[in-house]
């Protein structure tokens, strides 16, 4: 079998297989979720290593022809764009599942759930069809609904997980409108994305039409991915969810529509994106300044957590906005490292909760001392959290400041401040309080992770981290020709920017000196 | 092996060690002071190799690697071997050393022993990333590990409250400063296209008016980070603060070498600050002259022995800085190397003393210790003397030579503000060492005070050798050299080194020289044999106000940070009432009011919907009949 | 007077709206179940009109569907009917508003 395919399906015949376990085999129920998602992860990671940066076509492609009529097709296959967020994607399933030990009652339908979610997000990030993008996409959002809704932690519990579902189906509903005007509006008869995006390059829809479906994609897709102002299911829902849930959610899934736009909206609709961009990067902001703001005040460490995820999503919106090879890079890889970081954020949260039964941040004291790994990687995030370099969000938010810089000099500048010094404040007071300072008496039964399962999902996310955020050639080399020629795709109605600032050109030109010559 | 890969080795040793005590040594506690003490002496002998065999100004400056390209952005990974950069290396690897062998000593009883030396190398390590950076990216990153490992060490005791708001405060201060150091980097890229300090230099050498309208804007903006990281006005706050950590730590990374880092950045782009039209260096000149004047000032009413030092060190600082800002760089990295020797000295003499007194730190409560503790009180006098500029000590050389530049730049303000400076300086040192070595020994703490393990007293005495002899070991014609290669400078002789600067800088000699008499005649005739600080009742309302630090922690901390707090508390009310109150409740409000009207139409009564029905059914066939 | 097809449908309409009204406002269940049987009966007589006035006997054919189905109707109307009224006590349709809201 194609190794993608495997990969998708792999924890969905894990999950077909589970309905088949007895409910009282919980040790098998837990090692087949694990061993499941192990695998998808392990296989990731072999196609990220053998994915080849020169060739420029799609690489581990399978197709199967559906629906002839409709020109549907099961097609799947990566390229520098999807191969890191299908990596990032396998090993934050990985850790869910690891994580999953805290789920005491139901754990068949839990990890029945959590594996259909898993294969739901490879799929959706693997599909190179525009109905089995949607169909993935849907496929992990309704085990959503059950996980929060039974599983799920609060008073408002109940009121969560209607909120977050339905507010995203209302957005996978927009957007859904906005690719059926899209398939229309191409009348190739066919889903395939490749097909429609020769297509587009060919013939391009009319700008008024495309003014009329950008934005349906925009809103549509960034609902599911809290763009500003449509965020507040975010804190909610993420609080209430059960760990495993909140990990997969925040990091995986709330990607995909950012992903989305990059693969479709983007490359498909250039006038509707020019058009519309300036407007993005000021909600961008929204999410990077407001949302800082907003997390200053939070008082719930699942709620803060919640807003700075939401935050960080400005970034990459702001590297989209930008419109350019930097921006666009720099934003693919803050998609991938924010879906470690927030993986690890939520992982952390949901071990406090379990060991204290509470997140309010002032109910906790001191906890360096009590709980020093969980407390050494609770610093760690922080300090991804707010850019520290070492990490890979600040390979990621460097480059999308250089590219907006390009595009919109004075928004990045409050987008730095948001970045750099919002972002500080709110991450080292809650570590000032929660892990510094005495340690408070509630937290006097509280417990360090020991054996090396607990560990395990910790290690794995914070190594992910530091190995891209040392090495974020691994990423960026992968991403750059795809994203070049989304770039070119978007400029081809337009007149060609000048690749090299002209200062260059002239200062290269009139010192050939061996520094320079170094430099090449 | 290529003798190039040497300052790779330098600079990755310390790093090696942290992740190694971190992850496998943290329960030895010997074999991890072992391995960071080996690694930067390592670090130390592998430098000197390295001059020894490159020379100050190597065949091939530079050493890299690609880290990041994309398209028109080029951050490279690299190592530069100019003379700026390897005095550097050798002076952090020395002092660094030094304070490491002295830690082995001073944290000997602290049960957080390994997690102590893992974040000293990690401090290494990234110290030295700053000073043998090649491009503004990779200088950034290192910029914040060198706060994140401030952060990690100010805050070691970190149950106690004070030393974790210390450091959360130091790094969001500094991070204020970095702020606009990111800003003044992109801005420095988007006009010139590269992030290459060389590349930088040659384009602006070849077109100095290439920044154009924006010269002092980025200078001012990349003079932010020297702000937060050199602790100047008005980012001075936390310097103070970070004295809560151990000793050593403040030895090294608020007096030698962290807080220097901003003027060796300013330095290292002092290219970009001396463009044209750019009005960039009046102000560093200006903040920087307040700021040593400020310092200076707070420093004559302390009482706690680290703040002393601590304001001393802000004061000294923003002499390097107004250095700078007078167009004598060479002279402010003059001053920055002696003052690393003389600075870490006192401070390691303020441990010295600190220890010996059971962790006492308030100036009136020590005495009786200059018998008891020889070693201690006669380095300590040592660095009093440099820092205070008496000649022969290093400290008057690089002070002196600061000042003069300043008087041939006709800044005649800042020379003046200068020397005042030196005399308040001169005065505050001299009452420190007064009241805490001449003091007559008092009962209980006093007791039992006998002098500091070997282990601390070598790198006293070692420092105290650099900070004597540091004027004339050739420090000053490197760094001129490499700011003004044209000025032909002989290499002086000794004896012309020592009695150069009398001769030729004649005004500014002698009126260092006579500030510093001033200020110890001052101290001597109100502190020598004083009990008690007899200034507050002299000065009533200043002293208070200089024992207070002028107030400025409490204005921000009750105008300024509220502001940006109420920017928080009214986002987060307009998110909870006007974002999910008013819009999504609007969405759910309205749902549910269209549900309540529509249910009213089921009335349970059979013939109602009887009745619907053959109504629906006479419309739908008028429109279809018609 | 000639009788013309336009007679008997006017008689069948009118029997509709008679049995239609009925329906409407008549209140006891019964009543209510007599007036349906009563617009069946008007198409009835609608349909064997106009296979009289065509010669077609397709309408005829019809018409014994339509009496098969009414018969088999009326015996399980009724039969929930009774077991209606044993339940609630009443044949009252205004009392029968379970499904209210």
């Amino acid at each position: 079998m194609a190794i993608l395919n495997f990969i998708i399906t792999c924890p969905l015949i894990a999950a077909v297989f589970l309905t088949f376990v007895p409910r009282t085999f919980r040790t098998v129920m837990r090692g087949v979720a694990i061993a499941a998602t192990f695998l998808s992860a392990a296989l990731a990671v072999k196609i990220f290593l053998q994915f080849q940066t020169a060739l420029p076509d799609y690489q581990f492609v399978y197709q199967r022809p559906w629906v002839q009529a409709l020109g549907i097709s099961y097609h799947v296959g990566v390229d520098g764009i999807n191969v890191g967020l299908v990596l990032m994607g396998a090993i934050v399933a990985f850790a869910a599942a690891c994580v999953s030990w805290e789920i005491k009652d139901r754990e068949k339908e839990f990890y029945i759930l959590l594996l259909v979610m898993t294969g739901g997000i490879l799929g959706a990030f693997a599909s190179l069809d525009l109905f089995f993008f949607y169909f993935f996409h849907e496929l992990a959002l309704v085990p959503t609904f059950i996980m929060i809704g039974v599983w799920g932690r609060g008073e408002r519990k109940n009121y969560a997980t209607f909120q977050i579902t339905l507010y995203l189906s209302i957005g996978a509903l927009i957007a859904l409108i906005g690719l059926i005007a899209l398939y229309l509006g191409a009348g190739a008869n066919s889903f395939d994305i490749p097909e429609l995006e020769k297509h587009f390059q060919q013939n391009p829809l009319d700008a008024d039409k495309q003014r009329f479906i950008f934005p349906l994609l925009l809103f549509g897709f960034g609902i599911l991915v809290s763009l500003w102002p449509f965020h507040t299911w975010a804190p909610l829902g993420y609080g209430s969810a059960p760990t495993p849930t909140a990990m997969l959610h925040a990091g995986v899934l709330k990607k995909f529509g950012l992903y989305a736009l990059i693969r479709v909206a983007l490359p498909m609709l250039p006038a509707g994106a020019h058009n519309l961009m300036p407007l993005v990067a000021w909600l961008a902001l929204g999410n990077l300044v407001y949302c800082g703001w907003v997390a200053m005040r939070q008082k719930d460490f699942s709620w803060l957590a919640g807003y700075s995820s939401v935050a960080h999503m400005g970034f990459v919106f702001l590297g989209l906005a930008a419109l350019n090879l930097i921006g666009i890079t720099g934003a693919v890889v803050v998609m991938i490292a924010h879906g470690f970081l927030a993986a690890l954020t939520f992982g952390l949260a949901g071990y406090l909760y379990q060991q204290a039964g509470t997140l309010q941040i002032g109910e906790f004291g001191g906890l360096l001392r009590r709980l020093p790994f969980i407390g050494t990687i609770m610093i760690m995030a922080a300090f991804a959290g707010c850019g520290l370099p070492g990490f890979a969000n600040f390979a990621g938010e460097v480059t999308v400041f250089f590219g907006a810089w390009k595009a919109f000099p004075k928004l990045t500048v409050l987008a730095c401040w948001g970045a750099m010094v919002i972002g500080a404040i709110y991450l080292l007071r809650a570590v000032r309080t929660m892990l510094q300072g005495p340690l408070n008496e509630k937290c006097s039964n509280l417990v360090d992770a020991a054996n090396p399962w607990r560990k395990a999902p910790f290690v794995i996310l914070v190594s992910c981290l530091i190995i891209f955020g040392c090495f974020p050639r691994l990423l960026t080399d992968k991403i750059q020709p795809r994203a070049q020629e989304i770039v070119d795709a978007l400029n081809s109605n337009h007149e060609s920017i000048p690749s090299k600032s002209p200062i260059i050109q002239a200062a290269a030109d009139a010192t050939p000196s061996p520094i320079n010559e170094l430099q090449k | 092996m290529r003798p190039e890969l040497l300052p790779w080795f330098v600079l990755f040793l310390p790093l090696a060690a942290a992740v190694i005590i971190t992850l496998f040594t943290r329960r030895d506690r010997e074999l991890s002071a072992g391995l960071s003490n080996g690694a930067v002496v390592a670090g130390l002998i592998l430098s000197v190799i390295f001059v020894s065999w490159a020379g100050w100004q190597a065949a091939n400056p530079e050493s890299t690697v690609n880290w990041l390209s994309i398209g028109d952005l080029s951050v490279q990974f690299g190592l530069r071997f100019d003379p700026l950069s390897l005095l550097m290396m050798l002076i952090v690897t020395g002092v660094a050393s030094l304070i490491h062998i002295y830690s082995w000593g001073y944290m000997r009883d602290d049960p957080g022993f390994s997690r102590y030396f893992a974040c000293l190398s990690l401090f290494t390590f990234s110290m030295l990333g700053i000073v043998l950076a090649n491009n503004f990216i990779e200088l950034f990153i290192f910029w914040e590990l060198v706060g994140l490992s401030s952060y990690l060490l100010i805050g070691f005791w970190f149950e106690r409250p004070a030393a974790a708001d210390a450091g959360k405060k130091a790094f969001i201060t500094n991070r204020l400063g970095d702020f606009g150091f990111i800003l003044g980097i992109l801005a420095v890229w988007a006009q010139l296209g590269s992030l290459n300090f060389a590349t930088l230099q040659n384009s602006l050498t070849a077109k100095p008016e290439a920044l154009g309208t924006f010269a002092t804007a980025i200078g001012l903006l990349i003079f932010c980070g020297a702000v937060g990281k050199s602790a100047q006005f008005p980012l001075h706050v936390w310097l103070p603060d970070a004295m809560e950590g151990p000793t050593p730590v403040s030895a090294l990374i608020h007096a030698a070498t962290m807080v220097a880092a901003g003027v060796y950045m300013l330095c290292r782009v002092f290219f970009l600050l001396n463009v044209p039209n750019s009005n960039a260096l009046m102000v560093i000149a200006l903040i920087g002259g307040f700021t040593a004047l400020l310092a200076a000032l707070i420093a004559v009413q302390q009482n706690d022995i680290k703040r002393i030092l601590a304001y001393s060190t802000l004061s000294q600082l923003g002499y390097m800085v107004m250095g700078v800002g007078v167009g004598s760089p060479a002279q402010s990295m003059f001053h920055l190397s002696t003052h690393a020797f003389f600075k870490a000295l006192l401070f390691l003499g303020a441990g010295s003393v600190i220890v010996a007194l059971h962790h006492e730190q308030d100036i009136w409560k020590m005495g009786g210790l200059r018998k008891k503790m020889p070693v201690t009180f006669w380095t300590f006098l040592a660095g009093t003397l440099a820092l205070a500029g008496v000649w022969p000590m290093s400290g008057f050389f690089s002070k002196d030579a600061l000042l003069a530049q300043a008087a041939e730049h006709h800044k005649y303000g800042l020379f003046a503000l200068g020397e005042f400076v030196a005399i308040l300086t001169s005065f505050y040192m001299f009452r420190l060492v007064f009241v805490v070595f001449f003091q007559p020994a008092k009962a209980g703490s006093s007791a039992h005070v006998h002098e500091s393990p070997s282990v601390m007293l070598w790198p006293l005495r070692i420092l105290a050798v650099f900070t004597v002899i540091g004027g004339f070991i050739g420090i000053q014609a490197l760094d001129a050299k490499f700011f003004s290669p044209e000025q032909a400078l002989l290499d002086a002789s000794f004896g012309e080194q020592l009695i150069g600067p009398i001769i030729h800088e004649k005004l500014a000699a002698a009126v260092g020289l006579f500030a510093a008499v001033l200020g110890f005649a001052g101290a001597y005739i109100l502190y020598f044999g004083a009990v008690s600080d007899p200034l507050p009742q002299k000065l009533g309302a200043f002293s208070r106000a200089m024992r207070n630090r002028f107030y400025f922690d409490e204005i921000y901390q009750r105008y300024v940070i509220p502001i940006h707090e109420s920017l928080a508390s009214v986002a987060d009310w307009f998110d909870r009432w006007i974002i999910e109150g008013i819009c999504v409740g609007s969405v759910r409000g309205g749902t549910n009011l269209a549900g309540s009207l529509l249910r009213l139409l089921q009335t349970g009564n059979l013939q109602t919907y009887a009745f619907l029905f053959a109504l629906g059914v006479a419309i739908v066939l008028y429109l279809a009949l018609r | 007077m000639h009788i013309t097809l336009q007679h008997y449908l006017t008689v069948s309409v009118l029997l509709f709206a008679v049995g239609l009204l009925g329906v409407i406002v008549r209140r006891n269940l019964l009543v209510i179940y007599m007036c349906i049987e009563l617009m069946l009966n008007a198409a009835n007589l609608a349909l064997v009109a106009f296979s009289r006035f065509t010669n077609n006997f397709d309408g005829q054919v019809f018409v014994f569907f339509i009496i098969t189905v009414a018969a088999a109707e009326v015996s399980v109307g009724l039969a929930l009917i009774v077991a209606l009224y044993r339940k609630r006590q009443t044949a009252h349709v205004e009392d029968l508003t379970l499904m209210k809201n």
